[in-house]
């Protein structure tokens, strides 16, 4: 028979010292907000439902067992059957579980699960509700039956029969004699039930059948209780028959420590080369991709996101899969250097005036923003380009992408991949088995996905060479991030100022050139690979862009001879030759427009003519004169003025203006939801302990002052910084305690930092009931 | 410990592991290779890559390889490993290699030989495998299906003989190429010998034919000129057994015959020619690609050649132009060795894949310029000359039809005169001039004074002709696209291309073979390419020519108007 123990977590919890609330607090900071006025709200915050969600969430398999197999065994329970349970040794993960109070323990030392916990636990370990919970669905006649049909005596009492039933269940001897007379085929039902789920689907469950009129194996066994319809169409195996059956063990394997990583030798420094190399490709096509943005941005599609052409043409001019094209927009976006803005029409993909900083940080900073952006962000880019539940398709930079679990699998993967030593490569599907065990809860396909994801993306990203990381990805894990671009830089190939011209009109850079030498080359001359080195090629086309964005072919000799380390090939330097005699020997500068007539004379009226002063007029020659007012006004205007004149077209041998490079204003990163409150500080936490402690005082203190005396002890508590903890009664009368730091006090009002609101409110010094200063308060 | 200390010596990167990272090699994320030739490991590494990489371009400074599935394969093929070709590009690779790209090469190069034709002692010919998966894939697939037998145990399925070629290049297709073991025929013997009297085999032929023996079946790639007949003489004198030598036209079978005599144990008895003019079957018989695609009321007539005799080799001169009816014939001539001669794998048609499967992988080749720097061809200076047009021309080309326009700009008058003045600078120098089109062919001949050898010219005049070209009796010829292919012309020094076969990389691959020839004098030949300036003729000189500078022969380009000063500087 049970003693009564009357205790509660509250009682267990006002028992432990601050160190151990601490940890409480450390391990559920979700607690701390607010702050709780006193232990015994903390105790029922403690056991609220998404309290205990959260706190089950993060529990690893291990202890989740533990305290699965003290949901199962009969309140109170101790360390040793619980060890006996579970088949392993339970002390540690019992410790932190009371830690964490999930579990309490009452006056004798006896552990006790609270209700929550058992209710949001659910069918623990796969085994049915108690025999006593699940009997009492049937009415007191049938009850009784199956009492009778096991060879009790009902007593008339419901409750008391059921109870009674499942304390035979409970004694081994007696229900193994029972299972005895169990036909083979009941054996067999019983046994496909016994390691879950413990429910069964059976037609017509709701027949009261009993030990005579049971004509098969199943009903044998509803008619003794050994399953028991819940409806008319399931059955339950109780639990004390099931664990029976299990040979007492809750878990038929108990998963004490964490499966080891499965590593195979890999080369160092070949992961380190590899992940540099990647680190600084990522850079260059983030930046590649941004600069084709600027210039021809994509709409945004009305439901949001980029449309399925555009990105396949931005991932074939960047000549990346389509994957990596996601991974690399949804990164640019989370780094805030891409967002969508206005192009006056439409809404478009832009480059935001961050990027203009980010381009001028050195690359290793570049790569920083991008693979923290990456690493905390909520989208998840591996996501797109699958169907929704309405089958639309989730598209890149879209809505319904963003996964709370993303950053922080992201985060744990990272973590797990720096555990595995130096020169060891670990498995995708180990560091999937790894996770699933740290939070088995949480786990799911989305995780499984994740945990793949997370590992392409950080090889794309330069973290990782499959599933090895290098060493800035090993600083960076660990939070020292500035270290680990401090190595990447050094481990970067030089930046280089010169390229090998060749004979079949190509320019190679064997290596990374500075970004204002590849961007005039890429003006110059079409990109044709890219990688290491970036091979360019000449073509009529290309080097008549140059011309047409200004440059004479002295720039284009000049730019040539001065970045060569070789004699520029004739056949190059006729190719420019030839485009410069074509392009009809025009002049280019850096006017807006121009207007270009035979007549001499009408340049001279139009120079002269008042309407004509806006448009800034210049003569170049006796026939050309330069505009500083674009073609359409000029044009327009002089229209207006009665003369006709005609646009020039822009294939020919005129000027022709480049796209402006645009920008979108700065942006801020996409807000993210946070899937774990922040790590609190350790003084916050000091002071929430402190809180408490003076809040359990509260409770138990009447504070009284004379008026004066708090008036002075708030007024030194504000000069001083100091927090007191205060008796207070609001307008509506309700008294409550609350730590405060006073701010300033005047006109009969203070000012002060609550800290169970957790903010800086307003209390009326006459309604303070008493005050008292935190220190004067002994330890307990 | 200390890989952050990377530190520069010589402005080069050091880990601290020693290893440099200043390979010659750069890998791109488009799988090429570019390979710095100036590099003092160049050399080193270029023999490393050449098994599983295809050379792409050889301008200058930096060769591009260029890594395919089918170069791979024909790695594995020469008995490398993904390991090693893995191993060769970190070795070599001055930055990082992709990941993806080194998984990407072990996955590419894992797929050959999961299947393998083999000979079954009991049912003959089957296709066996090591992964079961993979046989169930192709068996299901719909092209497999029909060609494959009885399932004789769960990793082995029967192939009809017959269907061997077939296979293999569905097979291909398919992604899963298939590793051939089944062996050949030795075919019906026959003593060939070679007779080295005041010649030997260059180090590379030898090579060359130890590669293709050696592997069993491929292909041999040479430059023009480098001696490719006699690789083929070298096999024949190895396999000792009746040949079959296919080739693109009477005058290269005519060559061929010449040859052989010269340089082997073999009679004018023992060679045959089959071709439209004859049709002798004899122990080495030497057939044209024409006379095999000949079809009366669509059956091909001369099919019955290749059962003539039980060959023990066939040799395919020329393959990168072997047409489509010789390789459906040749996927019923696997059970025989085949050798495959070319100067380029480049097909025009996008074939390449099917002289992999039908003939065999690629088991030997050098580039152009290699042979070049031994001394075994001439080097050659290109120069491309554009001709100005007179407004007249340039107003009738304006309005010409857009058909008719490469015709027009390669026949003008102004052009002409050009070649005139050419023809005038090179009057002590064997000069060829070729063109496409006949009539400018008459017209030039006429004017220079020269004969003019083209379709309707008789063998026999023109071997009359060639001869006395060859003794110096004549020194310009005129010639239409007949003389692309495999004649032999020692002493022409000096070639002017006035037109061609529009945009046709091989065609001027070809035409400049004709002069690459070793000099007795030791000079280097020219090459003219006459272009009319602005016109689409220009256009489709730089597409010809982009072949030759990725080979490193880089044209100069010189205004008709400049020419008197070309050889001035």
């Amino acid at each position: 028979m049970p003693t009564y123990r009357p205790r509660s977590l509250a009682e267990d919890l006002r028992a432990r010292d601050d160190a151990a609330l601490g940890a409480l607090l450390r391990a559920r900071p979700d607690l701390l907000s607010p702050v709780p006025s006193d232990v015994a709200s903390l105790a029922a915050r403690a056991t609220t439902r998404p309290s205990v969600q959260r706190a089950l969430d993060l529990l690893d398999r291990f202890r989740l067992q533990v305290l699965e197999v003290l949901c199962v065994l009969p309140e109170p329970a101790d360390e040793a059957t619980v060890s006996k349970a579970l088949g392993v040794d339970a002390g540690a993960a019992l410790t932190d579980l009371h830690g964490q109070a999930l579990v309490y323990r009452d006056t004798e030392g006896g552990l006790v699960v609270p209700r929550t916990v058992l209710d949001v636990a659910g069918q623990p370990g796969g085994l049915g509700p108690p025999a006593e919970q699940a009997l009492l669905v049937y009415g007191p006649r049938r009850i009784a039956r199956v009492a009778t049909d096991l060879g009790l005596e009902p007593t008339g009492d419901p409750v008391g029969t059921a109870r009674a039933i499942a304390a035979l269940f409970l004694d081994a001897q007696r229900l193994d004699d029972l299972l005895a007379t169990a036909s083979p085929a009941a054996r067999e039902a019983l046994d496909a039930l016994a390691w879950g789920p413990p429910t069964g689907r059976l037609d017509n469950a709701g027949r009261e059948v009993d030990a005579d009129t049971a004509t098969t194996p199943v009903e044998w066994l509803l008619a003794h209780g050994l399953l028991v319809a819940v409806d008319a169409r399931t059955v339950v195996l109780p639990r004390e028959v099931g664990l029976h059956l299990r040979g007492g063990l809750v878990h038929r394997e108990a998963a004490p420590a964490i499966p080891e990583h499965v590593t195979t030798p890999v080369d160092q420094v070949h992961v380190n080369r590899t992940a540099g190399g990647a680190a600084a490709t990522v850079v260059r096509q983030v930046e590649d991709l941004l600069e084709l943005w600027a210039v021809a941005p994509p709409r945004v599609l009305r439901a949001g996101g980029l449309g399925v052409r555009d990105r396949a043409r931005t991932a074939a001019a960047l000549d990346v899969d389509e994957e990596s094209l996601t991974l690399l927009v949804e990164v640019a976006q989370a780094a805030a250097l891409l967002a969508a803005g206005d192009d006056g029409v439409d809404e478009v993909w832009l480059p935001t005036t961050g990027f203009d900083d980010w381009q001028d940080s050195p690359v290793s900073a570049r790569w920083l923003t991008l693979v923290r952006a990456w690493r905390d962000t909520t989208r998840t880019p591996g996501l797109a380009g699958a169907r929704d539940q309405r089958g639309k398709t989730l598209a890149p930079l879209g809505p319904d992408l963003d996964r709370t679990l993303a950053p922080v699998v992201r985060r744990a993967v990272l973590a797990d991949l720096a555990a595995v030593p130096e020169g060891q490569a670990t498995t995708v599907e180990s560091l999937a088995e790894r996770l699933r065990w740290r939070a088995p809860r949480r786990g799911g396909r989305l995780q499984d996905d994740l945990v793949t994801w997370t590992v392409g993306e950080a090889g794309v990203l330069g973290l990782a060479a499959g599933t090895a990381v290098s060493r800035p990805a090993r600083l960076f894990a660990a939070g020292d991030e500035d270290a680990a671009a401090a190595l990447l830089e050094a481990a970067l190939p030089p930046l280089l100022d010169h390229v090998l011209l060749q004979a079949d009109l190509t320019a190679v850079a064997p290596g990374p050139l500075g970004s204002d030498l590849a961007r005039r080359l890429r003006l110059v001359a079409d990109v044709e690979s890219t990688g290491g080195a970036t091979v360019y090629r000449f073509t009529e086309a290309s080097v008549r862009r140059a011309f047409d964005a200004g440059w004479s072919s002295g720039d284009v000799a000049d730019l040539l001879s001065r970045h060569s380390r070789t004699p520029v090939p004739q056949p190059l330097s006729y190719l420019v030759e030839d485009v410069a005699r074509r392009h009809g020997r025009v002049r280019v500068s850096a006017a807006a427009s121009f207007v270009r007539c035979e007549d001499e004379a009408i340049l001279g009226e139009l120079l002269t003519d008042r309407r004509a002063v806006a448009l800034r007029l210049r003569r170049l020659a006796p026939t050309v004169l330069a505009a500083q007012s674009s073609a359409d006004v000029v044009l327009s205007r002089l229209r207006e003025m009665g003369y006709a004149p005609a646009a020039e077209g822009a294939d020919g041998d005129v000027v022709v203006r480049r796209p402006e490079s645009r920008r979108t204003s700065a942006q801020r990163s996409p807000e993210r939801s946070a899937a774990v409150p922040p790590q609190p500080k350790a003084a916050l936490l000091d002071a929430a302990v402190r809180a408490l402690r003076a809040g359990e005082r509260a409770a138990t203190v009447t504070v009284s002052r004379p008026t004066a005396d708090v008036l002075a002890m708030l007024t030194q508590a504000a000069a001083g910084g100091e927090s007191l903890w205060i008796g207070y009664v609001d307008a509506e009368g309700r008294g409550s305690q609350r730590v405060i730091e006073p701010v300033s006090v005047e006109g009969g009002h203070v000012s002060a930092y609550d800290h169970l609101r957790g903010a800086v409110r307003s209390f009326a010094v006459h309604r303070i009931t008493g005050v008292s200063a935190m220190d004067d308060q002994p330890a307990p | 410990m200390g890989w952050g200390l990377a530190m520069a010596v010589n402005g080069r990167l050091v880990t601290d592991n020693g290893r440099m990272t200043d390979g010659p090699l750069i890998v791109q994320s488009d799988k090429t290779l570019l390979l710095e030739v100036d590099h003092e490991q160049a050399s080193e590494c270029r023999r490393e890559i050449a098994p599983f990489a295809e050379l792409e371009r050889s301008p200058e400074h930096v060769h591009t390889y260029r890594l395919t599935p089918l170069g791979l394969w024909n790695a594995r093929a020469a008995g490398h490993d993904a390991e090693q070709v893995v191993d060769v590009l970190l070795r070599y690779s001055r930055y990082a290699v992709p990941h993806a790209l080194l998984v990407d090469v072990a996955d590419t190069m894992d797929r050959y030989g999961r299947l393998r034709l083999e000979k079954h002692p009991m049912h003959g010919l089957v296709l066996a495998t090591t992964d079961r998966a993979v046989l169930e894939e192709v068996i299901r697939s719909k092209k497999v299906a029909p060609l494959v037998g009885e399932r004789v145990d769960p990793d082995t399925i029967v192939v009809h003989p017959s269907e061997r070629g077939h296979l293999k290049q569905v097979l291909l297709k398919l992604g899963w190429p298939a590793e051939d073991m089944a062996g050949y025929v030795d075919g019906e013997a026959h003593p060939i010998g070679l007779v080295q009297d005041g010649w030997v085999m260059r180090p590379y032929q030898q090579e060359a034919m130890e590669g293709f023996w050696h592997g069993g079946s491929g292909v041999v790639v040479l430059p023009c000129g480098a001696g490719k007949t006699i690789v083929g003489a070298a096999a024949m004198a190895q396999a000792q057994a009746t040949t079959l030598i296919l080739v693109t036209n009477t005058v290269a079978a005519r060559q061929w015959r010449h040859e052989l005599l010269k340089r082997t144990t073999l009679t004018e008895d023992e060679i045959g020619e089959y071709s439209g003019a004859r049709k002798e079957v004899r122990p080495v018989t030497i057939a044209t690609y024409q006379v095999m695609t000949t079809r009366r009321k669509g059956v091909y007539t001369h099919l019955e050649l290749l059962d003539a005799k039980d060959w023990g080799l066939v040799v395919y001169d020329e393959v990168h132009l072997l047409p489509a009816p010789i390789f459906r014939m040749t996927a019923d001539l696997q059970a025989r060795r085949r050798l495959g001669l070319t100067a380029t794998l480049v097909r025009e048609d996008g074939r390449e894949g099917d002289v992999f499967s039908l003939i065999g992988p690629k088991r030997y080749d050098a580039p152009w310029k290699d042979i070049e720097a031994q001394g075994y061809i001439a080097p050659a200076d290109c120069v491309e000359v554009r001709v100005t047009l007179t407004e007249s021309e340039r107003l009738a080309y304006a309005v010409a039809e857009p058909e008719e326009r490469y015709r027009f700009a390669s026949t003008t008058a102004s052009k002409t005169r050009v070649v005139e003045a050419l023809v005038e600078r090179h009057r002590q120098d064997q000069t060829l001039v070729i063109g496409q089109y006949l009539d400018q062919l008459d017209d030039l001949g006429e004017r220079l004074g020269a004969p003019v050898i083209k379709g309707d010219t008789t063998v026999k005049e023109r071997e009359r002709l060639f001869q006395a070209f060859r003794i110096g009796e004549i020194s310009l010829l005129v010639v239409s696209k007949v003389a692309n292919f495999s004649i032999d012309l020692p002493e022409a020094a000096v070639a002017i291309q006035v037109s061609g076969t529009f945009g046709s990389r091989q065609e001027e691959a070809q035409r400049l073979g004709r002069i690459l020839r070793p000099k007795a004098d030791g000079r280097s030949a020219r090459f003219y390419a006459v272009t009319s300036r602005d016109t689409v003729d220009q256009d489709f000189a730089a597409h010809r020519q982009r072949f030759l500078a990725e080979q490193g022969y880089a044209y100069r380009i010189v205004d008709a108007d400049d020419l008197p000063s070309l050889d001035a500087s």
